[in-house]
């Protein structure tokens, strides 16, 4: 079941590589336009993010009702100013800390956890296998959306509540690629010759399976942290998730909603570095996918 | 397992009805055509219970409670200009017992008749205080308590004198009673019994008959109201047709049908109006008015019962436990720079309630925006601006009745610096601030603030005024959270309560109020006045000083 | 294949019951008063008390999943607090109007999807590759509800084309299949229709790359086959996967409504739940939740039952 899934999105089976395998994936990496402009794209905005405190033009907290909502390239307002008077700007800037953040902890949480646990179910087969899948499954029962907001809803609005409910949405998800990957590489020939001499569950599993597994997992991952950015957008639209007046472009983006009458380009601005960050991370996540094909 | 799936399945059920159906609606519709409908369009996320306790706070009684239902006592609701104050209802006169002045006897309004043809007797009130007061009564019903028996706290029971007069009776003498019954909606006792006798035997248990009978009243509800319910879509629309019966001539509807629809989300409430499927909306968000003006839709707006204040903390450790750091703060907020802030969506509040209130009394504190008696006030009490009073202020982020909190509450922390003060917030989820109110500010959920900013209705005296500075009221059991306790105030707080005479019940107000401006336990800062954007073809459109408005006096082209 | 068949259907059941014993939990995670929709704040300890017993939440929690449970299973799945109505009632009725949207959204997506999917697919890496992949992943990279209130704006607000919000002029309860009525489902369902279609794209694209470059394409071609036969054969082998993809996305569109149809008023499940949530009705919010997840787990089903039917190679673990 769990392998059906996984080549039925995917539509192609992962091959088991041999050592060496992460400087060609690299080389080729280098080589693809598309990505290597993401990644500078991405690059860049983690710059920003990290910096945005000495960056930024003006204090993105500071209101005025006397200057809410005024248009791009306004004298002290170059990208315009929201709904309570606060610099555009400075707010997108620091926002992109959050926003990032927001995408990215998820995700690497998930990663660990979640590939742990397939990893794990996947080496280990037998009943530990489908006990450990039977009890993801029940969390992969439910379409991503509601359980991102029912546990938010549960636990209640803010940032770490925001983060563990993400996190637990994308660990089934990980964790049935992770163990299905990992079923695979255990049945190769290369594991059982290791196994056939002697060598221990662990150096197998940090010698053939992890090379081997952690690439398709990663990739996975990088998909979903556009997902997680959206997601979490999604969550403070509801009041739930991150909570005003943090900077952070998916509440923005809500909270300029009413604004769009008056001044489209000004509320749209936000969303507009949901989709440069997405669309960048989507392209990195295609490259890195084309660069681990090895046609056999 | 077994479910029960619902009888029009999308698929193929839809295809086989459709020809039948859109004959139907083709018919439905040219007869609609001829009528005058208004559709509104509501902030609240679900229709509010029709069963006559609305849900959805006060505009659920806005728009299911005075449409659908009377009440014994009402608002007078028909001019912007002054305070709206209470007028008979569906009792033509009331007064206290002199001897016993527990009992209070209502002459009820003759003639008057349920929507179903039953008719309005003292019955119907003793049923209609039964149903939340009485745990015997059949059609006791708990989950209307929390919007009635709260906003009532000493009525106890009521009884039958003659056909049209009724006893009540409550727990201690209370000359606030009339304005509690605005909150108590007669709804119709022998349409309510039609409902439960209908329910099959195998309901056996009461409270179970009960709840399943008001269900079943919901969906086809029996008031004496100038709107009579016509169609019911739980959750997506209520269709209410103008009742020409109705007991008042001047307020019978010139509006055939009034649709009421939720639109919670802001922007689709804009969008709707802006669209044209609505004719009015609640609450227009306030960076679209610019817009929506600009289409040609009116803005209506006037000063609400509501107060936007901060309330201090008297106890020992607070700054403001000192009359004249309270009194400063208030001489030092620029209110009406605040309005322009605001765009204009909010009334300077120098009190509970403003001049031309009938309980404003005489206060001979004037609050006023006055830095140079506010610093010689602060400097009587020890301050300066090398010692500042420094202070911690909760609030949160939104709410209802909130307003702009965080812009707002900035611009006064600038304002108060020059009266040397040094301010610092701490802000709350709105749920998580409004729970804590009732605490009070020794509780630890206070995080030891000095002040707290809740925004409060301040419709009836015990909401206004009792509630906040009353030594009976103190936390939990009601909101006197900064712990206000002064002899004085309590007396005149009695001697309003006791005193039944209109007139001079006002005057006790009066003085009451004036009590409170001069001891100042809060920083008035703002009242809300509730816009609202209509369409121009709506005509006679009086917006009152009041959470309600009378749908039934306006007409539409 | 039957012992296979068989073997997942066993599977099934206990994730049902695990799924029903994780939403009955996921609303008591939650701090705070199931009452609170019919108590406000001012209500005295007592009558909160009186309150919890009539409903039965000062029982146990094991005996109220187990009461709740047992009640579900007979089709009965408690009543709303806030509204008093049997939530079965309340749920199906919005499952069905939820349908309406998602199968509308779903086939616009696939049809757009599969399009976008295939000229990338077969000119890869060319600019007819890179124009529609960007198209398809224009949906997956913005919030898909506030393209919608973009739509809103431009085609209701200030075209005023096509209503904002709502269901149908008289509501849900009077749907018939004529113009006046369907306008309404336009902008709901093509606004949904974003992220089936990226996805869809996606992987028709990959699917299509993978078969095209495969070894004995290039003997068919070799063999004189001409392009309109080496089409047909992309389709007869992206279809199955290309379908199933289709088929799951339907099921996340069920559940994950909840944000298009608060901007858009639509009467389904997901604003059901958006209710439930923020009035803490607790049967409400169960109910939901459960016959959302319990529709996914069967759609899932489904859709693996359908795949190995038609497609045995796919390999099982």
């Amino acid at each position: 079941m769990t392998a059906a899934t996984f080549t039925d999105t995917r539509g192609r089976t992962p091959v088991v590589r041999s050592r060496g395998h992460g400087a060609n994936v690299l080389r080729r990496l280098l080589r693809n336009p598309v990505a290597m402009i993401a990644a500078t794209i991405i690059l860049l905005l983690v710059l920003m993010a990290i910096f945005a405190p000495w960056l930024m033009p003006a204090d993105p907290y500071a209101t005025s009702m006397l200057k809410r909502l005024k248009p791009i390239g306004t004298e002290g307002l170059p990208l315009g100013s929201d709904e309570l008077g606060r610099d555009l700007l400075s707010r997108l800037m620091l926002g992109g800390r959050l926003s990032l953040f927001m995408g990215i902890a998820p995700v690497v949480m998930a990663f660990i956890i979640g590939g742990g646990i397939g990893i794990l179910a996947g080496y280990a087969g037998g009943w530990l296998n489908t006990a450990i899948m039977r009890c993801i499954d029940v969390l992969y029962a439910f379409p991503s959306v509601l359980l991102a907001i029912a546990l938010s809803g549960a636990l209640g609005a803010g940032i770490t509540n925001a983060l563990v409910s993400l996190t637990v949405v994308f660990i089934p998800q990980i964790a049935r690629i992770a163990e299905s990957v990992t079923t695979q590489v255990r049945r190769s020939d290369y594991v059982d010759a290791a196994r056939a001499s002697g060598a221990s569950s662990l150096l197998i599993i940090r010698k053939h399976v992890l090379g081997n597994v952690i690439g398709p997992i990663f990739v996975y991952a990088t998909s979903l942290i556009s997902v997680s950015m959206i997601l979490a957008s999604g969550l403070s639209f509801l009041g739930l998730g991150v909570k005003p007046p943090q900077p952070e472009w998916g509440l923005m983006l809500n909270t300029l909603r009413t604004a769009i009458y008056t001044q489209p380009w000004v509320a749209a601005l936000p969303g507009l570095m949901i989709f440069i960050t997405s669309v960048s991370f989507n392209m990195l996540a295609d490259g890195l996918r084309s660069a681990m094909e090895v046609k056999q | 397992m077994s479910m029960k799936l619902p009888k029009q399945t999308p698929a193929t059920a839809l295809s086989r009805f459709a020809l039948a159906l859109s004959l139907a609606i083709g018919c439905t519709t040219a007869a609609e055509a001829a009528e005058k409908v208004l559709r509104i369009g509501m902030t609240a996320g679900d229709i509010p219970r029709t069963l006559g306790q609305p849900d959805q706070g006060y505009e659920g009684n806005r728009f299911t409670g005075i449409t659908l239902y009377d009440s014994l006592t009402q608002w007078d609701l028909s001019s912007g200009d002054k305070a709206s104050v209470l007028i008979p209802g569906l009792a033509e006169s009331w007064s206290v017992d002199p001897a016993d002045q527990t009992k209070w006897i209502f002459k009820l309004r003759p003639d008057v008749t349920f929507h179903d043809g039953s008719p309005f007797n003292a019955d119907a009130v003793v049923w209609n205080v039964d149903k939340v007061l009485n745990k015997d009564a059949p059609q006791y019903d708990p989950s209307q308590i929390g919007v009635t028996a709260s906003r009532m706290p000493t009525l106890r029971s009521a009884r039958k004198v003659d056909e049209l007069t009724v006893e009540l009776t409550t727990s201690e003498p209370d000359s606030f009673l009339p304005y509690n019954l605005t909150n108590l909606f007669m709804a119709s006792p022998s349409h309510w019994q039609a409902k439960a006798d209908a329910l099959p035997a195998s309901v056996a248990d009461p409270a179970a008959r009960s709840q399943q009978a008001w269900a079943a009243f919901a969906a086809d509800s029996s008031g004496t109201g100038p709107f009579k319910q016509a169609r019911f879509v739980p959750r997506e629309r209520l269709e209410i047709v103008a009742n020409t019966d109705y007991w008042d001539a001047k307020r019978r509807p010139q509006i055939d049908r009034v649709v009421l629809l939720p639109l919670p989300e802001a922007s689709a409430r804009t969008a709707a109006l802006m669209s044209g499927q609505v004719d009015w909306i609640e609450a227009p968000a306030p960076d679209s008015i610019d817009a929506i003006k600009a289409r040609g839709y009116k803005l209506y707006s006037n000063l609400q019962p509501h107060l936007w204040p901060w309330q201090f903390s008297l106890l020992p450790e607070s700054p403001f436990h000192d009359k004249q750091v309270r009194q400063a703060a208030n001489l030092c907020v620029n209110r009406e720079e605040l309005k322009a802030l605001l765009s204009g969506q909010m009334e300077p509040a120098t009190g509970v309630v403003e001049p031309g209130d009938p309980w404003r009394g005489n206060p001979s504190f004037q609050v006023r925006y006055d830095v140079a008696a506010g610093q010689k006030l602060m400097q009587a009490a020890g301050y300066s601006a090398s010692k500042p009073a420094k202070v911690k202020v909760q609030t949160s982020a939104s709410g209802s009745g909130q307003m702009q909190p965080l812009p707002m509450n900035e611009y006064i922390q600038q304002n108060l610096r020059d009266c040397y003060f040094d301010v610092e917030f701490d802000v709350l989820e709105w749920n998580t601030l409004y729970s804590s109110w009732r605490l009070g500010a020794k509780d630890p959920a206070a995080h030891g603030a000095d002040a707290t900013n809740v925004s409060a209705a301040v419709m009836d005296p015990f909401f206004a005024m009792v509630r906040f500075v009353s030594s009976k009221a103190l936390p939990p059991v009601s909101n006197n959270w900064g712990y206000y306790i002064d002899d004085k105030t309590d007396a005149l707080v009695e001697k309003a309560r006791t005193t039944f005479d209109e007139q001079a019940r006002n005057e006790a107000l009066g003085e009451l109020h004036a009590n409170i401006v001069d001891e100042a336990p809060f920083l008035f800062v703002a009242h809300d006045v509730g816009p609202r954007a209509l369409s121009a073809k709506i005509g006679n459109v009086v917006q009152p000083r009041s959470w309600f408005i009378d749908i039934a006096t306006m007409t539409l082209d | 294949m039957i012992g296979y068949l068989l073997r997942r259907l066993g599977y099934a059941l206990p994730i049902m019951l695990g799924v029903s014993f994780l939403c009955f939990m996921l609303v008591y995670l939650a701090p705070g008063d199931p009452l609170v929709s019919i108590l406000p704040a001012d209500a005295s300890a007592e009558l909160q008390k009186q309150m919890m017993q009539l409903y039965g939440f000062d029982r146990p929690l094991i005996e109220q999943f187990v009461r709740w449970l047992w009640r579900a299973l007979q089709g009965d799945l408690g009543h709303s607090i806030a509204t008093s109505r049997p939530v079965v009632d309340e749920v199906f009725k919005a499952v069905g109007n939820t349908l309406m949207i998602a199968v509308l959204a779903t086939l616009i997506g696939f049809t757009l999807g599969a399009l976008f999917g295939f000229v990338a697919g077969y000119f890869r890496n060319s600019w007819g590759d890179r124009l529609a992949s960007f198209v398809s992943v224009i949906g997956v990279s913005l919030p898909n509800y506030w393209l919608g209130m973009v739509l809103v704006i431009v085609f209701s607000a200030q075209l005023m084309w096509l209503p904002a919000t709502g269901a149908g002029p008289g509501g849900s309860g009077s749907w018939t299949w004529d113009w006046e009525h369907v306008q309404y489902l336009i902008l709901p369902a093509l606004t949904m229709s974003f992220i089936p279609m990226g996805i869809v794209a996606r992987t028709v694209r990959a699917l299509v790359a993978d078969i095209l470059s495969q070894e004995f394409v290039v003997g068919l071609r070799a063999r004189g086959l001409g392009e309109w036969g080496v089409f047909k054969h992309v389709v007869k082998n992206c279809a199955p996967t290309a379908l199933a993809v289709m088929g799951l996305q339907l099921g996340y569109l069920l559940g994950g409504s909840i944000l298009i149809e608060t901007v858009f008023s639509w009467p389904g499940t997901g604003f059901l739940l958006n209710q439930a949530i923020f009035q803490r009705d607790l049967p409400l919010l169960q109910g939901t939740i459960l016959v959302l997840a319990l529709f996914f787990v069967a759609l899932n089903l489904l859709v693996d039952v359908l795949q190995t039917i038609f497609d045995p190679r796919i390999e099982r673990g």
